[in-house]
């Protein structure tokens, strides 16, 4: 039990997380975006990674919807007759 | 013939953008990749028209957008039934037993994460490099082993000889509630994998209805209900696509081929309705094996006339 409140956890921050960086690349164009994200350009550049967010998006949501249903209520079994 | 993208150098006839959305329409949903064919037969055709160029790929958007619609509304009642599922696992953050609905709609999410991932990642790259002629057709072939196999290797797949065993005895209706009962019998591991086949309809030639028919009917599904599969699967990924490239027809990518895609749309709409209701019943008594013969022959026939 506590290791799926721990797990659950670490998937609710991870997808925050995920979330947040997608926000980053499709608000801001590559040259902008943290130097240790893939994509990162070195130059002045206009491109926005939209792709690379609404990954990350995706990812990030499928994280929280994982630890949604991690720390929903159980399906106890039917009691026999 | 109406020549309409004259101010940016292309040509999409009207005449061209009918055959063209009539051939999306119907090579989406038949296992036979509908980007295959829009690869191979332009040259085939004769016609210049260049498969990697801004112009083209919003014109496509067009008539993936109206094959996703179609395919929408004719799964409407289906979607109905999903999205309420989908609404009731997250309101009561579980997924009942007795909830068919719920579980199918998320077999659909995890089926469809991946092959999403994979295609918003490596889509451009893969069209770069294998959106020639001869690779299609090569692939095409390929398309018509996979399909093979597919019948081959039907039920094979851990615990589908029994799953092909209890479909067999339950209810036999083709649609409502108790198709979805039947799909829903899917694990989520197996649904991850069929899922994540369609991926490869990335490669111009490998079908994604074909690949997900084949991935149901290894898993126990019927020929039907793997068809039914595929359709539902295919639809918010043909429709998130085209969504997202939205914005090129309507930006300067789609100067002088917006009236050529709303032609091709309108037909690639039409002709997926008729696809899509003639395979539904083609699949209640029929195989995949006709459509493997002919990727085989198709893909054979192209590469020669390609390479010789």
């Amino acid at each position: 039990m506590r290791n799926d409140r721990l797990l659950a956890g670490l998937a609710a921050i991870l997808g925050f997380v995920l979330i947040a960086i997608g926000v980053i690349y499709i608000a801001f164009d590559e040259h902008n975006i943290p130097s240790f994200f893939p994509g990162h350009s070195s130059h002045a550049s206009s491109h926005h990674h939209v792709k690379h967010g609404i990954a990350a998006i995706l990812l990030g949501l499928a994280c929280l919807a994982f630890a949604w249903f991690r720390t929903g209520p159980r399906e106890r079994p039917a009691n026999p007759a | 013939m109406l020549v309409l993208a004259a101010n940016s150098g292309h040509l999409i006839t009207y005449f061209q953008a009918i055959v063209i959305g009539l051939l999306q329409g119907v090579t989406e949903l038949f296992p036979i990749s509908s980007l295959g064919h829009a690869v191979i037969l332009p040259k085939l055709f004769g016609w210049n028209l260049n498969q990697k160029e801004p112009y083209y790929l919003a014109f496509l958007v067009a008539t993936h957008l109206a094959t996703a619609i179609v395919l929408f509304l004719f799964f409407l009642p289906e979607w109905r039934r999903i999205l309420r599922g989908l609404g009731r696992s997250l309101r009561d953050r579980q997924v009942a037993a007795d909830d068919p609905d719920a579980r199918l709609a998320w077999l659909l999410v995890v089926g469809t994460i991946p092959a999403g991932l994979i295609g918003l990642l490596f889509e451009h790259q893969l069209r770069s490099l294998f959106a020639n002629p001869t690779a299609a057709a090569v692939f095409l072939m390929v398309n018509g082993l996979i399909l093979f196999a597919a019948e081959r290797l039907r039920r094979r797949a851990p615990g589908a000889p029994e799953r092909a065993e209890a479909l067999a005895r339950g209810d036999e209706s083709a649609t409502g509630p108790e198709a979805e009962q039947r799909l829903a019998t899917l694990g989520y591991r197996e649904a991850v994998a069929v899922g994540t086949a369609q991926a490869a309809a990335l490669f111009p030639g490998i079908s994604r209805s074909g690949v997900t028919m084949g991935g149901g009917l290894f898993v126990g599904l019927t020929h039907e209900d793997a068809a039914r599969y595929a359709f539902l699967l295919a639809t918010p990924i043909i429709g998130a696509a085209a969504l997202l490239k939205l914005p090129d027809l309507f930006g300067s990518d789609g100067d002088g081929v917006r009236g050529p895609a709303l032609a091709g749309a309108v037909c690639a709409g039409l002709a997926a309705w008729a696809s899509v209701k003639f395979l539904m019943r083609y699949f209640e008594t029929n195989s995949l094996t006709p459509f493997a013969w002919y990727c085989l022959l198709a893909g054979l026939a192209a590469f020669l006339v390609f390479v010789l």
